[in-house]
């Protein structure tokens, strides 16, 4: 059976932003009906679908509006619009070509949370799509569908649309709202959560786009139907999108749980690879959330390769859990970038390195030193001056930072550390290649030219735990270095 | 009292407060930046991070549970049990210094924070002799932030404890972080410098080198300095100051904690109303007036001298004499030389000297107030005049009284740091038959005066002081009495009929055997060891 696109029905349809075209598809059934039931029915039916949040922690969406207190006044919903994940573009696309899909979201999420106010963040750089949704929201203010009395229910809703300067950051909830009171975007300590005290110190509700472009399908199709898309757990359809040396590159829609193979390869998804090349690598959740291998990957210890038992990790099915069992920390966006054969590994890790030293708020030590260490470290090894060392203080920093140890305020800096270390783990024997074909005092030279305070000092060459100096130094191992 | 155990030590904390914050109070040397118990907490530093007992999700038994808490935004609950004493921990700390110092320039020897910086404790406990960066650093600029305070943004560690300070209690916000990740520094607005009346506290506030105070910059390693608890004379409130001086002076002053006054902070006009102390023209020999003018008199010979002179004046009117208590004097001054006249003239009139005021009361979002009364002992000198009675009258009162020529002798205090008379007064005064004039610096009154004798500043001198609230708060000297002068104190033991060394400890005891409100003498709090 062919898969029935619904969140990107309108996308080959002309004037699709129009209030006409959408009504004429069904278009606000979903928040009629909604507007019927009781406030408590609806987050009651969401959380009977389980509905997990699109925006790449996966939380259920039902559950985080259980959250907010029973005895509040004011409840703001704010949508993270903030796309910025690198090869990420699914949000750009539903707003783009079905705004009011997402207005119906809002209403019906608004409806449930009992909110008055929702803010739409939108990243800075949508300059299109911001004026795409003003005109759907002019639209929905003169048909009723906001504003006061919303359908003759007696709920009132106002939306506005507050644009973002262009951080990574602000895509996390609590640095959105930071963002949105007009302060820096840094993000907050946890607890108190949003749902008790967040955007002006009142209970907030922060949901994706796509999160809240499902609803209305949701109540107008039944919790049966959501649940008959997608793998037990992860229901309901989810945009992919794929990006790199693929045929077609781009945004799709497909149930949730397809497999990483079947968007590359796929005719309705990525259509091939160009030029028949194989993949090397895929980055399947955005940058965030590590790397899988398209090439073969050997069992054995001493790397020989079997093709009878050895496998790639392409099998991977994108829903939220089976993912993990890859070594990613997530499904994030679920947007795929492709690398190929021909590309080198080292140039993967310098770029991943370089997007999460250049987004990182700069408020935890951890990850506004150790990102951009580790960046300095990728450029020396894409340059040709790399040393084994470097691979395993890159796995040690990487360790020692991230919410799940505890080490940070926000989950930035997991994102950062978890694609580098995959990367230097699953890729460790290339990368060794490349530093033993390297002129044997390279990193030496480079690093006396970077570094005047090098000068005169032994460079070590050798494993992270064997290089000379303080707490590192273990007087058991002779450090293999070499004079500078 | 919550009871906590920390390193499997029981501790009881007060209610409320970080588990941070009762280690700290418990003795523990826990490191930590951006955590300061009188700003906001971010939980940004990520150095205080400890290890957590929580109850198994599925067992319900109490386990350690396998992430890092901050220890400054977790409070501390009755039972709970954390431990600083892990490998987990252990390893952060380790990893944080080393972070630290990965584009840090590891200038010590010229930077002035050295020997007083948490960068360079923590790094010599926690961090590693060796940094295993090799690669370029990144350099961020000297900038100059505003006309008192520098700012090396290499030396930051982005604690924002300075940007936490000028939001919440000078509530002036000047300071900004700008840019991201490693490329963040701390900076102004264009145009709007860091220019408060509070604004140096954020030198003592960040914990490395980053800001610098001018005045300091160059001046001193920190070692070579010696360190005395005083009050500050700059406003009624008597802030509470430590006075950082070596042989050749005083080098700076800094604020001391005292929870009933200034708390963690003291007003700028504190920070630097010193420098008078070293003008180059304060009095330094008392003089008496001969057939030529004013001579130079021996100190030995002034307390009898004045002793008879005033006797006289008194035998001709009884209340003909006047004494004006400054309230820059200390209690036990006031009263030696209140009772000293009142022994040789029992009528002598008591005046409450001049108070200086400027402007209005100012008060900071968090309640940090700068009064605008510029005396640190007005209540002082209006409680021992109202206990030793007779007459006493004020300021204006002997104005009044003088240039109407009822009074034969006065015996006027000053001691104020800046020109405090007006002509008026001066006139007013010059009908004075006999006048003593005891005064830091040359007056007006220089050539109407008898007898001139020299004081001293407040940090020649020990003492108390009370408050504009009625807190009795005591000062330790500082510095010897500059050459040729006595010490104020002393020279009123001296003029009162008593031989030996004045001691402001025993004279207080007689003040409150007399007067029991100055027994209760206020001694803030310590501040825990390790604290900062």
């Amino acid at each position: 059976m062919a898969f029935e696109r619904i969140l990107m029905k309108h996308v080959d349809v002309p004037n699709s932003t129009s209030l006409s075209v959408y009504k004429s598809d069904g278009g606000y059934e979903g928040a009629a009906k909604a507007l019927q039931m009781k406030a408590e029915q609806v987050v009651e039916l969401v959380k009977e679908a389980n509905v997990r949040g699109r925006g790449g922690a996966g939380f259920p969406a039902g559950l985080k509006w259980s959250f907010l207190p029973a005895e509040r006044d004011v409840t703001y919903l704010c949508v993270n619009a903030d796309e910025s994940e690198p090869p990420t573009f699914c949000n750009r696309v539903l707003m783009e070509t079905d705004p009011h899909m997402l207005l119906e979201g809002i209403l019906i999420a608004g409806y449930a949370t009992r909110t008055t106010v929702a803010y739409i963040y939108m990243r800075g750089e949508f300059i299109e799509q911001f004026h795409i949704m003003q005109k759907a929201i002019d639209e929905a203010y003169e048909a009723g569908y906001l504003g006061k009395n919303i359908l003759g229910s007696g709920y009132d809703l106002d939306c506005y649309i507050h644009r973002g300067a262009g951080a990574y950051i602000c895509g996390e909830e609590t640095g959105l709202i930071e963002s949105l009171e007009g302060k820096r975007g840094w993000p907050r300590i946890k607890p108190p959560f949003p749902a008790v005290e967040g955007a002006f110190r009142k209970p907030t509700v922060v949901n994706n786009v796509e999160t809240l472009a499902c609803l209305p399908h949701i109540i107008t199709r039944g919790v049966e139907w959501w649940q008959s898309l997608g793998p037990e757990g992860s229901f309901g359809p989810k945009m992919y999108c794929v990006s790199g040396p693929v045929n077609k590159p781009g945004c799709y829609e497909g149930p949730m749980g397809i497999s990483v193979r079947d968007l590359i390869y796929a005719d309705e998804f990525g259509g091939g690879m160009r030029d028949g090349k194989k993949v090397k690598a895929v980055l399947p959740g955005g940058f965030s959330m590590g790397v899988l291998r398209g090439d073969l990957f050997p069992k054995a210890p001493d790397g020989t390769v079997d093709p009878a038992q050895d496998y790639d990790e392409l099998d991977a099915r994108l829903d939220f859990d089976d993912v993990r069992r890859y070594g990613l920390l997530g499904l994030g966006t679920a947007a795929a970038v492709v690398v190929a054969e021909d590309t080198d590994i080292r140039d993967v890790l310098a770029n991943v390195a370089r997007f999460f030293a250049m987004e990182s708020c700069g408020q935890c030590t951890q990850c506004r030193e150790g990102s951009s260490w580790m960046y300095k470290m990728a450029q020396r090894i894409r340059g040709g001056a790399g040393r084994i060392a470097d691979l395993d203080v890159l796995v040690e920093v990487t360790q020692n930072m991230g919410m799940m140890p505890g080490e940070s305020i926000c989950g930035l800096s997991d994102g950062a550390a978890w694609p580098i270390r995959t990367i230097v783990q699953k890729f460790r024997k290339e990368f060794e290649q490349h530093i033993s074909a390297q002129a044997p005092d390279a990193a030496a030279e480079w690093i006396r030219r970077v570094n005047p305070a090098a000068y005169g000092l032994p460079i070590a060459q050798g494993r992270a735990e064997v290089m000379p100096g303080g707490t590192f130094y273990r007087p058991d191992s002779e450090p293999d270095t070499v004079e500078a | 009292m919550p009871k906590i155990i920390i390193d499997g030590q029981e501790i009881e904390c007060r209610p409320g407060i970080p588990v941070l914050q009762a280690a700290l109070e418990a003795g523990m040397d826990i490191p930590h930046y951006c955590y300061h118990p009188g700003l906001k907490i971010v939980a940004s530093c990520r150095l205080c991070l400890m290890e957590m007992k929580m109850p198994h999700p599925k067992t319900k038994e109490m386990a350690w549970a396998p992430k890092l808490f901050p220890s400054c935004q977790t409070p501390a609950k009755d039972g709970m049990e954390v431990r600083f004493d892990s490998d987990a921990v252990r390893a952060n700390v380790r990893h944080v210094m080393e972070y630290y110092l990965l584009n840090h320039p590891l200038d010590c020897p010229v930077c002035d924070k050295a020997g007083e910086c948490y960068l360079q404790d923590y790094t010599e406990d926690h961090g590693s002799a060796a940094s295993r960066m090799v690669d370029e650093k990144q350099k961020n600029p000297k900038k100059d932030i505003g006309p008192q305070t520098l700012l090396y943004s290499d030396r930051c560690v982005l604690c924002s404890r300075c940007v936490r300070f000028c939001d919440e209690i000078s509530g002036t916000s000047e300071l900004r972080v700008i840019n991201r990740g490693s490329r963040g520094e701390i900076d102004v607005f264009p145009g709007r410098p860091l220019d408060n009346a509070l604004q140096g506290n954020v030198v003592e506030l960040c914990p490395v080198g980053a800001l610098l105070d001018k005045e300091f910059l160059f001046r001193q390693r920190v070692w070579t300095l010696k360190t005395t608890k005083s009050i500050s004379p700059v406003d009624s409130r008597g802030q509470s100051i430590y006075i950082d001086y070596n042989e050749e002076g005083i080098h700076r002053i800094r604020p001391r904690f005292n929870e009933k006054v200034n708390e963690w902070w003291i007003s700028d006009e504190a920070r630097f109303g010193w420098k008078h102390v070293h003008r180059d023209d304060r009095l330094n020999q008392p003089r008496v007036r001969g057939s030529d003018g004013l001579v130079p008199q021996r100190w030995e010979e002034l307390p009898e001298f004045l002793r008879k002179r005033l006797a006289d004046a008194a035998k001709q009117v009884s209340d003909s004499v006047a004494v004006v208590l400054s309230p820059m004097m200390s209690c036990e001054e006031a009263w030696l030389l209140a009772k000293a006249v009142r022994d040789v003239a029992p009528q002598a009139v008591l005046f409450h000297g001049f108070v200086p005021v400027v402007g209005e009361d100012r008060t900071f979002p968090k309640g940090f107030v700068v009064k605008a009364e510029k005396c640190p002992n007005r209540r002082g000198i209006e409680t021992i005049c109202e206990h030793l009675g007779g007459n006493t009258a004020n300021w204006g009162d002997f104005l009044g009284m003088a240039s109407s020529g009822k009074i034969k002798a006065a015996y006027v205090v000053g001691g104020y740091p800046n020109e405090w008379l007006t002509s008026e007064a001066v006139a007013a005064i010059g009908q004075v038959e006999f006048l003593v004039v005891q005064d830091l610096f040359p007056t007006a009154l220089t050539e109407h005066a008898a007898v001139e004798i020299p004081s001293v500043s407040w940090t020649e001198r020990e003492g108390m002081f009370m408050n504009c609230d009625g807190l009795l708060q005591e000062f330790e000297r500082a510095l010897n009495p500059l050459e040729g002068t006595k010490a104020d104190g002393q020279f009123f033991f001296e003029l009162a009929g008593n031989v030996g060394l004045f001691r402001a400890k025993k004279v207080r005891e007689e003040m409150a055997a007399a007067l029991p409100v100055f027994a209760d003498v206020f001694i803030p709090q310590e501040l825990p060891e390790h604290a900062h």
